[in-house]
């Protein structure tokens, strides 16, 4: 299954999310520093690095929930507006990246007064403008996917943590997505759901949807990264496949990092 | 059996010893207040007075021969009460049946009485106990009880205008204002709410300007001020008081209607709004789909206490010259024939005020249980 993201990721000219020369500030903290990063088409991509160096906010740029104050940043073939853009306007190039931008969140963030199924049908009726029969179909067979048919019409607050983590993955696929982002999808679950919520992703892979994830999850990263990142006080230090970056670090930093967490 | 009340007096009011000395201060007390009431209302009291008066009480100086009109309204505010009631409470045929019987029976006697209005008075109580059957069996009629209400009310207003709006009076002024105060309060207030949270900057330092001057004046002092300044802004064109005493309570409302849709905005989870971003839903959709609901959710019980709170301020009318419900009592009592009557109005006036005002509390605990339902 690598071998086949790698022929993708080969076969298309333009990558999918391409950083230049990126940089982003909180009121004066430097937190993102000349980012220079592609994502390919169907590549899967896994952002690691400790807890404040940047990692989340780096994908959360991708769908311009953080706004950046430098540099270029490109997603699914639009230009992302930066903070002085969004200033004046540039609501219609954001509104045409998150169309084809599916996010999954470390709090789910469901929406709590909605069934599943609504939750799930809500953003194709909204922003697709499909009929509620159609959104409903497509709905339910991807509830299928993530194997929570039966309950369709409970409500977020009636399942576990990991059911509500699938819900949050089919609402995101439901927009047909070009690039689904993971900010850290199970870090707020109990160990013993964390595996169907990575099962579910791996399918996702194996498909060949394009990935950018930001995980604690070394063994998931290992087994289903075409490129792994590491980041560390907000620079890209290292950038490889798995095999390179968990078996042979070339940065001291990354020792450091993966010695500590991959010790336990 | 018998140990039953036994044990709960003992637990609930004589379970230590400080609490069996308050208990033998209270009760006693109350029993007391409740026997000179009781001993007043059944045989000092004269109620004839109310017989003749409550044609006042109700809808004021609003002109005899135009009654239907009053009457209309009466059953539209019974078909809509009741309807609020069916969405919330299911309707058990027995409890429905016993009211229906008891009213059709307190009509009658009224009829024999002499009162001829008694069976109008059964048609509205009927009326509303349908509107409660109905909604309390359908999910459908359910979904169009918003705008039925509204386009009811708006019949209601037409219909009661005919005679003139400055003739209007009574309790039913008072409940006109409320509900139309209050159905032009929320989009108000919601709308302040949102705009105090604009990106735009011009928006929120307006927006948040008009708040805090709204709510550092006094609710007397805006109705007035409205009143004085629509003819000086609009010479040629007369406004009735009444429409420039609902837009001083509107305006003055909403202010205080934004302050409870901002805590409730506070209260969503940043997250909520992210989510609906990143599914590349607009501003609106985000809104009224996601952020709205759920803020209007928590709000709701300070919404209706905003109700009730304008129901009791309704009574200020009377300083624009309007007769509200408070004004016609004491019009009644204006007249030297009836000067011997106060305690009998006032304990009528105090009665339904205690009644609304428990029904609209009692409402609203129902409505948060029942939106709670699928949030937890």
């Amino acid at each position: 299954m690598k071998i086949q993201h790698q022929v993708n990721a080969a076969g298309s000219t333009r990558p999918i999310v391409s950083f230049s020369r990126f940089n982003k500030y909180y009121g004066t903290y430097h937190v993102l520093k000349d980012i220079d990063l592609d994502v390919s088409r169907g590549e899967v991509m896994v952002v690691i690095g400790a807890s404040g160096s940047g990692k989340s906010t780096l994908i959360r740029c991708v769908n311009g929930l953080e706004t950046y104050q430098a540099g270029e940043l490109h997603v699914d073939g639009y230009d992302m507006p930066n903070a002085a853009d969004r200033e004046l306007g540039g609501d219609r190039e954001l509104a045409s990246i998150r169309r084809g931008v599916g996010m999954v969140f470390q709090q789910f963030n469901l929406f709590p007064h909605k069934s599943v199924l609504d939750n799930v049908t809500i953003a194709p009726m909204r922003v697709r403008k499909r009929k509620r029969a159609e959104a409903e179909a497509v709905g339910q067979k991807l509830l299928e996917r993530v194997g929570l048919r039966d309950h369709a019409h409970k409500f977020p607050g009636q399942l576990s943590g990991g059911q509500q983590q699938r819900v949050a993955i089919a609402r995101a696929l439901a927009m047909e997505p070009h690039l689904m982002l993971f900010d850290e999808p199970t870090s707020a679950l109990d160990p013993e759901m964390v595996g169907e919520v990575l099962d579910v992703m791996r399918e996702l892979a194996v498909e060949g949807m394009t990935m950018m994830i930001v995980t604690h999850e070394m063994g998931f990263a290992r087994e289903v990264a075409d490129r792994v990142v590491y980041i560390d006080r907000g620079h890209i230090l290292e950038v490889g496949t798995p095999t390179q970056i968990f078996d042979d670090p070339q940065q001291e930093r990354t020792q450091t990092f993966l010695s500590r967490v991959l010790r336990h | 059996m018998n140990a039953m009340p036994l044990r709960w007096l003992h637990r609930n009011l004589f379970g230590k010893p400080a609490d069996a000395a308050l208990t033998l201060v209270i009760v006693p007390f109350c029993a007391w207040v409740l026997i000179v009431i009781l001993r007043w209302a059944l045989v000092t009291a004269d109620w004839h007075i109310l017989a003749d008066s409550a044609r006042v009480l109700l809808i004021g100086i609003y002109p005899v021969e135009e009654i239907w009109r009053a009457w209309f309204c009466g059953f539209v505010l019974a078909g809509i009460a009741g309807g609020s009631l069916g969405i919330l409470l299911p309707a058990a045929v027995p409890l429905l049946a016993g009211l229906a019987g008891a009213g059709l029976i307190g009509g009658l006697a009224l009829l024999a009485a002499g009162a001829a209005d008694g069976l109008l008075a059964v048609g509205c109580l009927w009326t509303a106990l349908a509107a409660w059957a109905l909604l309390a069996r359908s999910f459908t009629l359910c979904r169009f009880a918003g705008p039925v209400f509204l386009l009811a009310f708006g019949a209601m207003f037409l219909v009661l205008a005919g005679p003139g709006l400055e003739r209007w009076g009574g309790l039913l002024l008072s409940v006109i204002l409320t509900i139309a105060t209050s159905c032009l309060v929320l989009p108000l207030g919601i709308l302040l709410a949102l705009g105090r949270q604009s990106r735009i900057g011009s928006v929120r330092v307006l927006c948040t300007a008009y708040i805090e001057v709204m709510r550092s004046i006094p609710l007397i002092l805006v109705v007035y001020w409205i009143w004085i300044i629509v003819p000086l802004l609009l010479p040629g064109l007369p406004v009735p008081a009444l429409l420039r005493g609902m837009a001083g309570y509107a305006l003055f409302f909403s202010a205080y209607v934004a302050e409870y849709v901002r805590s409730g905005l506070q209260a969503l989870s940043k997250g909520q709004v992210e989510a609906a971003q990143s599914l590349g839903m607009g501003t609106w959709s985000t809104n009224l789909d996601i952020v709205l609901p759920q803020a209007l959710r928590v709000t709701l019980p300070a919404l209706v206490g905003q109700i009730l709170d304008t129901f009791n301020g309704a009574t200020l009318v009377f300083i624009i010259g309007l007769t509200d419900f408070l004004r016609s009592g004491q019009m009644i009592l204006a007249n030297p024939q009836n000067s011997s009557k106060v305690y009998e109005i006032y304990l009528t006036m105090f009665a339904v005020y205690f009644v609304i005002g428990s029904a609209i509390t009692y409402a609203s605990r129902k409505l948060e249980a029942h939106l709670g339902r699928g949030t937890r």
